[in-house]
């Protein structure tokens, strides 16, 4: 399943979470992709052998994994899964170094939470952030999302499509719920053109 | 009871409150008209000068026992910070409510919210730590969870993020009872 040579994996607009359940349905009017988290080991290994697309993994939430660099490893090499959200800065790095995506994965329940969570953590190209939750993006100043290396994705409590369509114009990428995922595909058809532009605007790699 | 009625009354002369981690922002929080001065940092085995201070200030000290150094977040860090004086102790560990109660101070539970699914296991989890008060964190992001946070029965403080008055205001109107700030722009305001 590995790719014989990582290209560095774009990050779709969306990506949607997968525990585990019902399979995830794509909606076509979104540039979405499939992450994975609150599901077992033995389900991530059958969704990524069955899935297309982008697919993303939470390290820190799947059980019977370990979060180290050992299973980004087994992630990225033998199931193919080139974007990787981790809490440990050093795994990010190992991803990125290996031509995948690395995402730190930082708790925002507070500013001062926020600095102490992205302290030490170096700039290295191919990793990049995860705000958790990522609703508080908004409210971040532009000097707090400058502190945050990019890609960026929001992650966590963005239950409205409001809240989706508010920080997809702040950053790169936003986890969503299949119920939000597809009230958003539904506005995008619905809907002006910014909109739909802000859907499919291209990611930044790096 | 009555020490949360005591808090809950100071709550609504000012619903904003100070939140601090420093000595200068506790020279500030001082000066201001917070009633209550959350103390987010400092070393908790030497706390009891700066408690001092705020009661002599005429206003309550909300002490964070998991944030503030040198004190384990057990029931013998709970008897320590009473016994210095901490009108009210805020943790995330839900096991040391009724300790905290016990001690006759107010037991604030602070809740973190980061993903949907712990608002789903949220209410279990208070039901059986009865708090006195809650905090949610991040605090600002309260509006737009109104329609999916359940009713636990108990004061909300919001804290985290909420800088202006714009937040502030959406933040009391979601149903926060009050907040908790690092912003010394906002301590004092918001009379009930």
């Amino acid at each position: 399943m590995r790719p014989d040579a990582w290209s560095r994996p774009v990050l779709p607009r969306v990506l949607i979470a997968d525990c585990g359940g019902d399979p995830i349905r794509l909606p076509p009017a979104l540039r979405a992709g499939i992450l994975l988290r609150d599901i077992d080991v033995g389900a991530v290994v059958r969704r990524a052998a069955s899935s297309e697309g982008v697919m993303a993994i939470d390290l820190d939430s799947v059980r019977g994994m370990a979060s180290d660099e050992e299973a980004a490893e087994f992630v990225m090499d033998t199931l193919g899964i080139g974007v990787v959200f981790t809490r440990r800065s050093h795994v990010a790095e190992h991803v990125a170094r290996r031509g995948g995506l690395g995402l730190l994965h930082a708790l925002a329940f507070d500013s001062t939470g926020l600095t102490r969570a992205l302290d030490g953590s170096a700039a290295v190209a191919g990793r990049g952030t995860v705000v958790s939750p990522g609703a508080v993006l908004p409210h971040m100043r532009p000097s707090e999302l400058e502190q945050l290396a990019r890609p960026i994705v929001a992650y966590g409590l963005l239950t409205r499509v409001a809240d989706a369509l508010d920080c997809l114009e702040l950053v790169e990428c936003v986890v969503l719920r299949q119920d939000v995922a597809d009230a958003l595909a539904d506005t995008a058809r619905n809907s002006t053109l910014p909109v739909r532009n802000l859907l499919t605007t291209v990611a930044a790699e790096e | 009871m009555r020490a949360t009625g005591e808090f809950l009354a100071r709550l609504e002369r000012s619903r904003c409150c100070a939140a601090i981690v420093s000595d200068e922002q506790l020279d500030l929080a001082l000066a201001s008209r917070t009633p209550i001065v959350f103390v987010l940092r400092g070393n908790g085995l030497a706390l009891g000068p700066c408690i001092r201070r705020i009661h002599d200030a005429g206003k309550l000290a909300a002490v964070h026992l998991d944030l503030v150094n040198g004190v384990r977040a057990d029931p013998r860090g709970v008897e320590w910070l009473a016994q210095l004086g901490a009108d009210a102790i805020i943790s995330s560990h839900g096991r040391l409510m009724p300790v905290i109660r016990n001690e006759g101070a107010v037991a604030i539970l602070r809740l973190l919210l980061s993903r949907r699914t712990h608002l789903d296991t949220a209410f279990t989890a208070v039901s059986r730590a009865g708090p006195d008060i809650i905090e949610v964190l991040p605090g600002v992001i309260l509006p737009s969870l109104a329609t999916i946070m359940p009713d636990f029965g108990v004061p909300l403080l919001a804290g985290g993020f909420v800088r202006t008055e714009a937040d502030a205001e959406d933040v009391l109107a979601a149903g926060a009872a009050g907040i908790t700030t690092s912003a010394p722009n906002l301590w004092g305001m918001y009379a009930a």
